[in-house]
C-alpha cells in the first residue's frame, strides 16, 4: 500500500455497510451520489475493494491451510491409533505363540513321562512262559535219591545255580538219563541268563528228540521257549506249533498261547 | 486418475472455492508423498507433510489467480514438480530475504498475527461467504448484528494491522 493511500478509517464503516449489502435503498442511492461527486470517498472505496479483493485470496488460501492442517492432525491419529491397535494384536498373538508353546511342550512332557512302552522281553517271558513244576516227593523219595530231593528243593525255592549243582552230583544210576538231561536244561533255561538259556538248549533238544521218553513233549515246549529268549524265532514258532498239535502234551495249551499272541512275530 | 472432463471440472469447483478435491488429495498421497520426499530430498515425515500442505495451498493460489488456467494432465506428476522445485528454491534461497514480498503475501502474513476469532470470522465471511446470521450461529453470538459487527471490527483491526505495517516500512 503506498504511502500517500488516504486512510480508510474515516470511511470504513460506511463502505462496509455499502459493499455488506446493509444500507436502505434511499442510502444506497446517496451513497452511490456522492462516490460520484466525492473523488476522496471514491477513493476509499477504490482502496477498500482493494483490500477485500485481498482479503479474499488470504481467507481462501488460509481456509485451505487449516483445513489441511486439521486433516494431517486427524490423519496422525488416525495413524496413531492404528499402530496401537496393531501392537496390540502382535502382543496378544506372542502371548497366544507362548501359551501354545507351553502347552505343546506340557504334553509333550506328559506324553513323554506316559507313552505306551513296549513290554520288555522279561515280562513277556514271564507273561507267557510256563516254568516246569518240581518233581513232588513221592517221586523224589529223598532216602534214597537226597541230591534229587536238595535239587527240587533248590529248584522249588528259585534257587537255581545251587539246583543245578545238588543234580550234576547225582549218579546216573540214581535216575532216569531222560530226566537227568531235562532237569539241566529246565534248570539251565530257569535262571533266564543269555548263556545259560544258550547252554539250556542241547540238553532240551537231547531229550526232546528222543520218541521214547515220556519228557519228550514237555522238552519240546521248553527248547521251543527257549528259542524265542535267545530270538530264535523261526525255530520257536516251529517248535511250538508242533507242541501246540500234540494234544497229550501238557504243554499244549500255553504253547497256543504264545503262538496267538504276537511275540513271535518277525 | 480423472478423465479430462472431470480435470476441468476441478479447476471449476476450485475456482468457486470448493477446496475439497485438493483436500481428499491429500489425505489420500500424504503417507505416499512423504515416502518419496524420504528418497528424494532426505526429509522426516513432519517436515514432508508441511511441504505437501505448502505445494497444494501453492497449487489451490494459482487456481485462485488465474496463473493456473488448465489443470495438468498428472496432477501428481505436477504437485511433486511444485515439490521439488520448493525444496529447492528453499536451499538456494534460504540466505536470502524472505519472498513476502507480495501485497497479498504481506496480508497474509498480518493476517495471521490475528486472534483466531477474528481470522474465523473473516475466513467465514470472506471465503466461504457466509451471512450475517449463519455466522452468529456458528459463532456463537447472540445475533446476527452482534456478528455483523464483531466482522467490521476485526476487519478495521486488520486494516490497522497493515497502515502500522505500511508506517514502519
Amino acid at each position: 500500500m503506498p504511502l500517500s493511500a488516504p486512510d480508510l478509517r474515516p470511511y470504513l464503516e460506511e463502505l462496509e455497510r455499502f459493499a455488506d449489502g446493509q444500507l436502505s435503498a434511499a442510502e444506497q442511492e446517496a451513497f452511490e451520489a456522492r462516490l460520484e461527486t466525492d473523488p476522496a470517498l471514491y477513493q476509499a472505496y477504490q482502496q477498500y475493494e482493494q483490500l477485500t479483493a485481498d482479503l479474499r485470496w488470504v481467507a481462501g488460501h488460509e481456509t485451505l491451510y487449516q483445513r489441511l492442517l486439521a486433516l494431517d492432525r486427524r490423519l496422525d491419529q488416525r495413524q496413531e491409533a492404528l499402530s496401537r491397535v496393531r501392537r496390540r494384536q502382535r502382543q496378544q498373538q506372542s502371548r497366544w505363540g507362548v501359551g501354545v508353546a507351553a502347552a505343546v511342550l506340557a504334553l509333550l512332557g506328559l506324553w513323554l513321562l506316559w507313552r505306551p512302552t513296549a513290554p520288555s522281553a522279561a515280562t513277556t517271558w514271564k507273561r507267557y512262559y510256563q516254568p516246569e513244576a518240581a518233581l513232588p516227593d513221592s517221586v523224589v523219595r529223598e532216602t534214597q535219591r537226597p541230591l534229587l530231593a536238595e535239587a527240587m528243593r533248590h529248584y522249588r525255592e528259585g534257587e537255581f545255580p545251587p539246583a543245578l549243582q545238588a543234580l550234576r552230583r547225582i549218579p546216573t544210576s540214581a535216575i532216569g538219563q531222560d530226566t537227568l538231561t531235562y532237569y539241566n536244561g529246565i534248570f539251565l533255561l530257569s535262571q533266564n541268563e543269555p548263556e545259560q538259556i544258550q547252554a539250556a538248549q542241547p540238553f532240551l533238544r537231547r531229550v526232546a528228540t528222543q520218541p521214547g521218553s515220556p519228557l519228550a513233549g514237555r522238552a519240546r515246549y521248553h527248547l521251543g521257549m527257549a528259542y524265542w529268549r535267545n530270538q530264535q524265532t523261526t525255530a520257536a514258532r516251529n517248535t511250538l506249533r508242533a507242541v501246540s498239535n500234540d494234544p497229550r502234551n501238557p504243554y499244549q495249551e500255553a504253547a497256543r498261547r504264545v503262538l496267538r499272541s504276537r511275540v513271535l512275530k518277525d | 486418475m480423472e478423465t479430462p472432463q472431470q480435470l476441468a471440472e476441478v479447476l471449476t469447483s476450485l475456482r468457486v472455492g470448493n477446496q475439497s478435491f485438493l483436500v481428499q488429495f491429500y489425505e489420500q498421497n500424504r503417507t505416499l508423498f512423504a515416502r518419496w520426499a524420504r528418497r528424494q530430498h532426505q526429509l522426516e515425515p513432519v517436515s514432508a507433510h508441511e511441504l505437501l500442505r505448502t505445494v497444494l495451498v501453492e497449487f489451490y493460489d494459482q487456481v485462485a489467480d488465474g496463473r493456473l488456467t488448465k489443470v495438468p494432465d498428472n496432477v501428481r506428476a505436477y504437485v511433486y514438480g511444485l515439490a521439488d522445485e520448493q525444496v529447492r528454491a528453499a536451499r538456494t534461497t534460504a540466505q536470502l530475504p524472505a519472498l513476502e514480498d507480495g501485497r497479498r503475501q504481506r496480508l497474509l502474513a498480518l493476517f495471521r498475527t490475528m486472534g483466531l476469532d477474528c481470522q474465523k470470522m473473516l475466513m467465514y465471511f470472506y471465503f466461504r461467504g457466509y451471512h450475517f446470521e449463519k455466522m452468529a450461529g456458528k459463532m456463537g453470538f447472540a445475533n446476527a448484528n452482534v456478528a455483523r459487527m464483531q466482522k467490521s471490527s476485526c476487519l478495521r483491526k486488520l486494516y490497522e494491522l497493515r497502515l502500522r505495517a505500511a508506517t514502519a516500512a
